[in-house]
């Protein structure tokens, strides 16, 4: 009895602190427009990262709360263009043709250039539209409304032309930007190589020097070009040779601007895809292709941070993307559910069918916090490394559309499975996403590893003392266990007297922080485990990898919401809800997973895992008998 | 000590058994309780060959083939040499399947109370594998069918408890033994006719519980099974033999020569050999790798025993490349290091490295060796079959033109032909296979200390 008092008790308390709280959060708007001033000034010497201090267990408020914004100029610019947009793509793009068809009619084509949606995020001087990454992602949730022509685009401009905006030259700007801002010429990204797939390493084309030393000659080909058979411009990745300081002659990548025009370019048959259909994916093959010296991006031999700028900034998108997608299909079935009736009831009134819609909604609601947290934080000045962020955005929102449209699909049941809706369409679509742009496998190592690699070099010194037997770091770490493990909750300053989380998403924020505090130890016993070898484990890279997005996603959404509630969005209860939701869950996948991580591999199932695949690997096929299969 | 001794008495109480027997069969005689004649016939000859069987069952009780030597029974020799000579004649013409069950068939129609069916069954089990029908479970039941049902089945508890009619259940669990040295797993007929010639709970069906629980178990233990009908073809056999070495699924079997008749100018018949080589694609550009300067080396014939044929092959290979030559394949660190996301990291830069706890690796001493590059099979093992293997290898592998090429023969199976020749199992294929011109072997041995370079 006495216990149930106290829990009362306790809750009540909880409810008059929140009912205090709002207060904080009100006022909480100036220092909001105050914080935005001081960005700009600090922003010079930023080399904060927030996903990566989470590897030791830190949260960096100043990186994501309170959740970016843009002014009311850029919004009112953005609407303005939004509107017809979202009219073409609703009136004149018929996506079940391009589908059928497997190709974008120019008529379609045409409308899209001149909407100027070739040219984005190609400054104005250039012609074209001159958005930030932001308002990119805006407009990509209108454009991922046809698989093909999102493709298209992005592999146009968020890769293609990329390569200029980045590290091109004022010439090579001029010269060549302008006809991409108008879709007069189409670009390309060639990097992956027959042999190479996702191991860019490995690329075979070969550009030598001419005698003269006024051109390269381009020699190989490439795989899987997006826009491949029509595009005038690529950007292309080859060997050269490069002599290094020691005077030693190695081969290096560099990127180059390859114009149509130079010749020697042939491209092969176009692809027949599962989905994007309508998008051009072919071979294309170089043959002495001459390429001018001014024509190489960056310098020679620089080629390789040149792809990896470009792909680490383009991936961002496809968060917004797909939350365009689900937003879409949750219209469509809804409408499907609330007037289809089974046994005299509404589909909508079943739990089950209930659940779809709030899994669509809760994936949408943050893929797109995620996405517009990240271009955010792209969008501030100096040169900030998102590629972290844009990773996890990738991974998390490749992974949620799949599952969202599956289960729009679903709540179709059969009609949601033939050609008269366009769910298997979209289905088919969005089983690229996560497959390009590096697969997710690849990515999350990279999520991983980088984090690693991050928390590695601080912690080394630390690890080291105590596998050397200094009993005090021992005992520090030993009594951090402890306190971990008696429950008492882990401050990091997102609630409480600074706190930047609305009151209403406290108990969301500590148990992110939790999460993180329990994150941070985790790695530590990671590092301490495997050190340098942490690369082979990938089953442990993959968990900590999930961790982590799921992290970053929890941040997204407290940051998120708890702005609108601040500002008083429109429906900020509902996203209040959804935050909350999202965050209970989040919490418990993370606290399995890293209970998992500090079991031995024979505890958490993976030496099995392994075992298994191996004998199945090792005799190339399913090893079982067939269970009607007799000995007597 | 105990268990011996109960050991010992168990076995006193066995020798006493037929007298028993024979005692309870004559109370039984006396009393008339046997109503059917041929139960009574045949209980009447078992009193007879009760007694028989327990002076040699002191002597000589496991060993079957003893009945040949003993002298005592010579009668029962005669029997056995009759019984041979059954085989013998059915088996004139035509060793077969067919032949053998049809002298069974003969035995079994030639007397009604299958007289001397027990030594007919050993005679048998001796001539089946001649017959080639010694894996063929049907023919077992066959012979298991010689027995006559229901009368070595026991009647009472007394019969139950002590070994009734031992010889014929001591020759059941030969032939079950027979079934399970060859691997042949008994099936239901058998059970069947186990059960009506010798009951429920009688030694062969105890066998047979033993052999069908157990067999199952194991026959599929060997992952790397060989089948019992090997190849004919020479050339599917070496095939089947080099894939079975480089267990290597990307391996790449070349048949390079087919065996084939060749007329020379002067009218003589050459039988070219046939040269059959495998290579993975591993072992290709490792090949590619190969330092010209170095030489590469034939060597061989290594044996390869498939159940009772020896096969034998030849590899190409190369001495262990000096660590001062070994060259470091250079990878870009930019490329695969830490801060690169095209493809993920390939190694972190730390200064951690595994933890005890956590290291269930073994401790391996690794001892490198030189790479073996191809593997071959052939018809003769003398040195122009081999370097024509090596021309035909090097159209896949042109590296192999530029480096020199050292035939390290030695001499071995026309060695092992005439010295183990006893120990070599016999049979037709295995000498077609390896009968290998042993003139030219006296040749090469001849050579033997110094290599012959072919460049």
């Amino acid at each position: 009895m006495s216990l149930n008092r106290l829990f009362v008790l306790s809750n009540s308390l909880k409810v008059g602190r929140r009912l205090i709280r709002p207060q904080i959060g009100q006022t909480r708007k100036e220092p909001l427009s105050h914080l935005q001033l001081q960005r700009s000034i600090k922003t010079n010497s930023r080399n904060l990262a927030y996903a990566k201090d989470l590897f030791l267990g830190k949260v960096n408020k100043d990186e994501v709360f309170p959740y970016p914004e843009i002014t009311n100029e850029e919004l009112e610019e953005i609407n303005q263009f939004v509107a017809p947009v979202e009219k073409f793509f609703n009136e004149d793009v018929d996506s079940k043709r391009i589908d059928h068809e497997a190709k974008i009619p120019p008529e379609t084509l045409n409308g899209l250039k001149e909407l100027g949606l070739f040219g984005i995020q190609i400054p104005e001087d250039y012609g074209g539209l001159g958005l930030s990454n932001t308002m990119y992602a805006r407009l990509g949730e209108i454009t991922s409304l046809d698989g093909s022509i999102a493709v298209t685009l992005a592999a146009h401009q968020a890769i293609g032309l990329k390569g200029i905006l980045i590290a091109g030259t004022e010439e090579q700007k001029a010269k060549y930007l302008p006809k991409l801002a108008t879709g007069e010429n189409v670009a390309a990204f060639c990097l992956t190589e027959p042999g190479s797939g996702s191991d860019a390493a490995s690329i075979q084309t070969k550009a030598t020097l001419s005698e003269d030393g006024t051109h390269y000659l381009l020699n190989g080909s490439k795989i899987w070009i997006s826009n491949g058979g029509f595009a005038d411009l690529m950007t292309v990745f080859a060997r050269t040779e490069v002599v290094d300081k020691d005077g030693q002659k190695k081969d290096k990548i560099s990127a180059f601007i390859v114009e149509r025009a130079f010749g020697g370019i042939t491209s092969g048959k176009p692809e027949d895809k599962l989905g994007i259909r309508g998008s051009n994916t072919c071979e294309v093959t170089f043959e002495d292709t001459k390429v001018p010296v001014e024509n190489v991006i960056g310098e020679v031999g620089g080629g390789f941070k040149v792809a990896m700028n470009i792909l680490n900034n383009g991936r961002f998108s496809m968060g917004s993307s797909g939350a365009g997608m689900i937003k879409k299909l949750i219209e469509l079935t809804a409408e499907y559910a609330c007037t289809r009736k089974q046994f005299n009831r509404k589909l909508s009134d079943f739990g089950m069918i209930q659940e779809k819609f709030a899994v669509m909604a809760l994936n949408a609601f943050v893929m797109e916090s995620m996405a517009y947290l990240t271009a955010g934080m792209m969008d501030r000045p100096g040169l900030p490394d998102c590629s972290l962020e844009a990773a996890m955005v990738k991974v998390f929102s490749s992974e949620g559309g799949w599952v969202c449209v599956s289960e729009a699909l679903q709540v179709l049941g059969g009609l949601g499975y033939t050609k008269n809706y366009p769910y298997e369409r979209y289905l088919r679509d969005c089983r690229i996403l996560l497959i390009f742009e590096g697969t997710n496998e690849i990515l999350r190592m990279y999520i991983a590893l980088t984090g690693m690699q991050y928390a590695g070099k601080v912690l080394t010194g630390k690890i080291k003392e105590m596998k050397s037997g200094n009993v005090g770091v021992a005992f520090e770490i030993l009594g951090n266990k402890l306190r971990q493990t008696l429950g008492r909750h882990q401050d990091l300053g997102l609630t409480g007297k600074d706190g930047v989380v609305h009151a209403s998403l406290q108990d969301s924020a500590k148990k992110l922080e939790e999460n993180v505090a329990f994150f941070s130890s985790t790695v530590e016993g990671l590092l301490y485990r495997f050190g340098k070898s942490i690369v082979d484990e990938q089953l442990i890279l993959k968990r900590v990898a999930d961790v982590l997005i799921n992290m970053y996603a929890m941040t997204a959404v407290l940051s998120r919401s708890s702005r609108s509630i601040s500002i008083g969005l429109r429906s900020h209860d509902h996203e209040v809800l959804l935050a909350n939701t999202f965050c209970a869950d989040a919490y418990f996948k993370n606290n399995l997973l890293m209970t998992q991580l500090q079991k031995n591999s024979p505890e958490n199932n993976d030496a099995n895992i392994k075992k298994i695949a191996q004998e199945v690997l090792e005799k190339r096929a399913y090893v079982c008998s067939h269970p009607l299969e007799r000995t007597l | 000590m105990n268990s011996a001794h109960i050991l010992l008495r168990g076995q006193c109480v066995r020798c006493l058994v037929p007298y028993v027997r024979t005692a309870v069969k004559q109370a039984v005689l006396f009393n008339g309780g046997l109503p059917h004649r041929t139960a009574l016939s045949s209980s009447s000859v078992q009193v007879h060959r009760a007694v028989h069987v327990s002076c040699r069952y002191n002597q000589n009780r496991t060993v079957p083939s003893a009945f040949k030597g003993n002298n005592e029974d010579a009668k029962k020799e005669k029997a056995l040499v009759a019984h041979d000579d059954l085989f013998e004649r059915a088996g004139k013409d035509a060793k077969s399947k067919a032949t053998f069950t049809k002298v069974v068939d003969i035995f079994n129609k030639r007397d009604k109370r299958r007289r001397g069916h027990v030594e007919f069954i050993y005679a048998a089990l001796k001539k089946m594998p001649e017959f080639g029908v010694e894996r063929d479970i049907t023919v077992y039941n066959k012979i298991l069918d010689v027995f006559p049902k229901e009368v070595f089945v026991p009647r009472n508890y007394i019969q139950r408890m002590f070994y009734h009619y031992p010889r014929q259940q001591d020759c059941a669990v030969e032939v079950l033994e027979q079934m399970e040295g060859h691997g042949v797993m008994p099936n239901v007929e058998t059970k069947v006719l186990l059960i009506q010639i010798f009951g429920e709970k009688s030694q062969p069906v105890r066998k047979y519980q033993r052999t069908t629980y157990w067999f199952p178990r194991f026959m599929h233990a060997n992952p790397f099974p060989v089948p019992h009908q090997l190849p004919e073809d020479p050339v599917d056999l070496s095939r089947f033999s080099l894939a079975r070495i480089a267990n290597d699924r990307d391996a790449q079997v070349t048949v390079y020569q087919t065996p084939y008749t060749d007329l020379t100018e002067t009218g003589e018949e050459i039988q070219e050999p046939h040269i059959v080589g495998i290579q993975s694609p591993d072992q290709q550009s490792l090949l590619a790798k190969h330092n010209p300067n170095r030489p590469v080396f034939v060597e061989g014939p290594y044996p390869l025993w498939l159940r009772k044929t020896c096969v034998y092959y030849y590899v190409l290979k190369a001495d262990l490349v000096p660590p001062e030559e070994k060259v470091e394949e250079y990878i870009d660190p930019e490329m695969v290091g830490p801060q690169q996301s095209l493809y993920y990291p390939l190694w972190i830069d730390l200064d951690l490295q595994r933890d005890m706890g956590d290291d269930f690796s073994f401790k391996v001493e690794n001892l490198e060796e030189g790479a073996v590059y191809a593997m071959c099979m052939a018809g003769q093992g003398d040195q122009a079959t081999l370097a024509r293997w090596i021309s035909g290898l090097q159209e896949t592998n042109p590296i192999l033109g530029q480096i020199p090429t050292i035939f390290r023969l030695d001499s071995g199976p026309t060695e092992l032909q005439d010295t183990m020749e006893s120990q070599r199992p016999p049979g037709p294929d295995t000498e077609a296979e390896h009968g290998m011109d042993s003139d030219h072997f006296t040749e090469e041995e001849h050579h033997l200390g110094g290599q012959r370079v072919k460049q």
